[in-house]
């Protein structure tokens, strides 16, 4: 299976693995006889080849449950559907199929909306509804057998808390429970319910532990709720990172008082942020946010979950909501309006990811250009030990490292396809491209543009690192492409959309 | 435990691998071997970056040596590395010899030993150089290899000559001859001999999985300039351009250059600003020859009636001499003269020896400077550590940190409690000083001031601690951790 998104789905491949953890269960699970609101979707997804931008990997598909909601709509995680070229519903029962679209999809928060092509395919069925959990309550987790029988696995949930999602960017409500899953065909992105109320989809399973990871509710209610505009906003941030507070020496250094409890010191604020737009300053302590007082970890007082991370709280708001922030400057206290907003992936300078979307390249003369972004070392699989360090090293510390960086983002040689206007440049490689024919690129649009003016009939390439500076004949490039495409199977010279 | 001594190229020789072989015929031609060989007994210490203020384990070591002109003992320098005690033996006398470090390169991984006792040279004869042995000719090889307490040959034939990384510093390259006898750990500092002389020492093998009858040895050029270097008393290390290339094989890279198509010349792609070349090339000349040897467009020179890479005729040359470069820049002519030097921080990158680690432990808080041993030691995989010694030289990282400064390790205490998270952290400012040495550490730490405020490298709060809170912690510190002293700036060199 190819990994897509992250290596959480390794954990997810392996979950529904027949392994000895499964030999003997343990567990009360429940066969009922009863119509579940669930649905199978079968998904064929095909992500394209970073190596070879130009191209798509072989297609493969998945099997998994989908959710009816009401409306007519399947819920599923996102990362189903990444990439699909064809999704279908089918029965639990009879095996009937329908082509479905995609609705809406946010990658971040890992969750999709489905709609079969005729509504009616979903008559009969009970949608869910969305619900909540807390820690403490007994869930269940559903499967079907392959007669189209349910099969509800209890679970127990343990812990709620914020964790990181498959973005690797986004971190956003879980809830943890504890599980002896079994193995059935098609358990992908299998609901957890409560009664008749669905409170999760289950993101990741690690069959050593028995912790399941889910999607909760509040995550698939905002998610819903969301869609159901006409401009989808997704989950908003502040751009603001922090560090916990409990040092006294930290606190003295602030100039806190005694008086004042809680707090954490901001580290961070990115460039263009909705904190930075609306004038917060590292250095300053966070108190509350919107009337939620903030504690020396950065929690706040849920009235669901109790002490859970204020980015929780930061997450609840939709796109464009105005929260007030208490903070401590300068030995007083003031408050500043955020406008929260949520960060599209198209506005980091390495995207954090590139889904549904054809990955954008140049071949130059066997040179081959792309854009420095995150799927592009997840080609390498556990990138951040295998990839080029450098771009690694880009790739993490990126908002430090390009903060006041006009580029929007970054051009790099990813390799050659060896031409006779490449010979001696066969190792060139994983270098990042600062301008051609002194144009500086902003972005690999630029590079058409660039290559209208050759200098001297030349095309100037300058590299960040070694060699620095080489050249290509401006005309034999020209002449060579037809050549170059056919050799190597490429369709075109270039895909910038 | 008693250690052979061999420096494996990439992986570990199997020890016991290698049964002693009949030995052939004794090659006449090589003389009376036994009254050159010796074989060193050598006590090691080798410190231990993670509790700097300890002077190390002990271990114990064989190698072997040969006596030559002056009556010096030659050997490799990873056999006396780290050393605290030396004793030799010949092969025909009971008596054990204390011997010192006279000289010792650790970038060709060369050593000469001097011995106190007048006696030891008395039945002793001096062994002579030869050159570079041809490829297939035939080579004997002598030492204390694994398998037994006497003196071993092997024999064998010349494979290959060719540039190697020397793995005893492991970013040093010379040249090396590859032989197919059995080299094992013991024939580290050995004479490879051929009619009678010395062609070269043994010192390092190649992994027994991946490859089989892989030896190297130093050949007489790395030799020769060893003990021409130390004439004067000192060693000054090999020199270098410091310098990185592109080659000029591609037409069109040549054309837009200026150069005609007589595949000649190599561009210089960058120039390390603490180079001896900084200001004198730039990026993009084109280096058309060196010392009137014409460079090809693939950067070799011809040299003896070889094609050595151009580098070679660098390294033969010695601290304060020239190089002149015949240079194409912006399409004009012109010739360029460098005086070698050694650069800085190209040492920080190599592995170090008969050093002792420096650092300063501050309220608990441990920094050491970023060097290969500090990493080999603790293991970091931190990125930003990684990237700044894997980048060091390439991005000129050294410019605004001369030494990379980690805090390396919290000695858990209430003062501290609250900066474990970080650790591996690069120093950026002490007080609101740029801290570029550790030095700048020790220099902001002693200054007067009620807190210190430190940040690190990148996105995260100050650390800050209190100076009555240190003090009141100090003694505490040092006894809970069993540290005997607080900093070491310097590398105090510890040779017996």
């Amino acid at each position: 299976m190819r990994l897509v998104i992250g290596h959480w789905l390794l954990v997810m491949s392996l979950a529904f693995v027949a392994t000895p953890a499964f030999a003997a269960p343990a567990v009360k699970a429940t066969a009922k006889e009863q119509h579940p609101s669930v649905v199978r979707v079968n998904a064929t997804d095909q992500p394209w080849d970073f190596f070879h931008p130009w191209s798509k990997r072989a297609p493969y598909s998945r099997r998994a449950l989908g959710t009816v909601l009401s409306g007519g709509r399947v819920l599923v995680t996102a990362e189903l559907v990444a990439n699909a070229n064809y999704v279908e519903l089918e029965k639990a029962e009879g095996g009937d199929r329908m082509p479905a679209r995609v609705e809406c999809v946010d990658y971040e928060a890992n969750l999709a909306l489905l709609k079969p092509e005729d509504d009616k395919f979903l008559n009969g069925i009970k949608p869910l509804d969305v619900s909540d959990a807390q820690v403490g309550d007994h869930v269940s987790v559903w499967q079907l057998e392959s007669t189209g029988a349910l099969l509800a696995t209890d679970a127990l949930v343990t812990t709620v808390e914020v964790s990181k999602y498959p973005i690797d960017d986004t971190s956003l409500l879980t809830y943890r429970l504890t599980s002896s899953l079994q193995y059935r065909e098609g358990s992908f992105t299998v609901p957890v319910v409560v009664g008749s109320k669905v409170i999760g989809l289950l993101m990741r399973y690690d069959t050593r532990t028995q912790n399941v990871d889910v999607i909760p509710g509040p995550v698939i209610d905002h998610f819903l709720r969301d869609a159901a505009d006409k401009h989808y906003g997704g989950f908003p941030r502040a751009g603001v990172n922090f560090a916990p507070m409990r040092d006294p020496q930290l606190r003295r250094f602030v100039g806190i008082g005694d008086d004042i409890n809680g707090g954490v010191y901001v580290t961070q604020v990115q460039k263009g942020s909705p904190g930075d737009l609306a004038g917060i300053r590292p250095g300053d302590v966070i108190l509350e946010i919107g009337g939620k007082a903030i504690d020396q970890d950065g929690n706040y007082v849920d009235k669901l979950y109790g002490k859970i991370s204020m980015v929780h709280f930061i997450s609840l708001h939709n796109d464009g909501e105005k929260v007030p922030f208490k903070i401590f400057r300068d030995r007083g206290v003031q408050q500043i309006d955020v406008t929260l907003q949520h960060r599209a992936a198209s506005d980091y300078v390495i995207e954090p990811y590139v889904i549904d979307k054809a990955p954008k390249y140049y071949v130059l003369g066997g040179l081959v250009l792309q854009e420095l972004s995150r799927q592009y070392l997840k080609e390498w699989g556990e990138f951040q030990k295998k990839a080029p360090e450098r771009f690694v090293y880009y790739d993490r510390y990126q908002s430090e490292l390009f903060e006041n960086d006009p580029r929007k983002h970054i051009v790099i040689l990813s390799h050659v396809l060896p031409t006779p206007s490449t010979i001696g440049y066969e190792e060139l490689s994983y270098v990042v491209i600062t301008k051609i024919n002194d144009v500086p690129l902003m972005s690999l649009e630029d590079v058409a543009r660039a290559l209208q003016n050759p200098v001297n009939g030349f095309h100037k390439v300058e590299f960040e690192d070694n060699p620095r500076v080489i050249y290509l004949d401006a005309k034999q490039t020209e002449q060579d492409a037809a050549a170059l495409m056919k050799n190597y199977g490429v369709p075109a010279i270039s895909r910038l959309e | 435990m008693t250690r052979l001594f061999l420096r494996i190229a990439l992986f570990c020789v199997i020890a016991g691998g290698c049964p002693a072989a009949p030995t052939p015929a004794p090659d006449n031609k090589n003389g009376d071997i036994k009254k050159s060989l010796v074989r060193i007994s050598v006590t090691e210490q080798e410190p231990n970056y993670k509790v700097p203020w300890m002077a190390g384990n002990i271990a114990a070591g064989v190698g072997a040596g040969f006596v030559i002109s002056g009556n010096r003992v030659m050997t490799n320098a990873h056999v006396v590395s780290n050393a605290r005690f030396l004793a030799l033996e010949k092969e025909d006398d009971p008596k054990k010899y204390v011997a010192t470090v006279q000289f010792v390169a650790h970038d060709c991984d060369l050593a000469v030993l001097k011995v106190a006792d007048p006696d030891f040279f008395k039945t002793t004869a001096s062994l002579n150089f030869g050159g570079i042995p041809q490829i297939e000719s035939q080579v004997s090889v002598y030492g204390y290899p694994i398998g037994g307490e006497r003196l071993s040959v092997t024999q064998g034939v010349v494979s290959r000559i060719d540039f190697q990384t020397y793995t005893h510093s492991s970013v040093d390259q010379h040249l090396a001859i590859q032989i197919d006898a059995a080299i094992n750990p013991g024939n580290s500092g050995g004479p490879v001999m051929q009619s009678g002389k010395v062609v070269g020492v043994a010192f390092q093998g190649y992994g027994g999985d991946v490859a089989q009858n892989v030896g190297y040895m130093i050949p007489t050029p790395v030799i020769n300039r060893f003990l021409k270097d130390i004439e004067d008393g000192v060693y000054d290390r090999y020199m270098d351009l410091s310098v990185t290339t592109f080659n000029l094989q591609n037409p069109t890279m040549r054309r837009a250059l200026g150069l005609v198509d007589d595949d000649r010349g190599i561009m210089v792609s960058s120039v390390a600003s603490a180079g001896v070349s900084f200001g004198k090339l730039k990026s993009g000349d084109v280096l058309l020859s060196i010392d009137n040897h014409p460079i090809a467009s693939d950067g070799f020179v011809e040299l003896e009636g070889e094609r050595v890479p151009m580098g070679e005729i660098v390294e033969r040359k010695f601290k304060g001499e020239e190089v002149k470069l015949h240079v194409l820049r912006d399409k004009q002519e012109t010739d360029v003269t460098v005086k070698l030097d050694a650069a800085w921080p190209f040492t920080l990158q190599s592995n170090s020896y008969d050093v002792e680690p420096r650092y300063v432990l501050f309220g608990g808080l441990l920094f050491q400077p970023l060097t290969r041993n500090f990493l080999e030691s603790y293991q970091i995989d931190d990125l930003r550590v990684r990237y700044f010694f894997d980048f060091f030289i390439s991005d000129e990282l050294y410019r605004e940190h001369p030494e990379a400064i980690v805090l390396s390790a919290v000695l858990p205490d209430p003062i501290n409690t609250y900066l474990g998270d970080f650790k591996n952290g690069i120093l950026d400012e002490i007080n609101g000083s740029k801290i570029k040495t550790l030095d700048d550490v020790a220099n902001a730490f002693r200054a007067t001031s009620d807190e210190y405020v430190i940040k690190l490298l990148g996105v995260g709060r100050p650390l800050v601690l209190e100076r009555a809170a240190v003090e009141a912690a100090r003694e505490r510190i040092m006894t809970r951790y069993n540290v005997l002293k607080e900093q070491n700036l310097r590398e105090t060199v510890n040779v017996p």
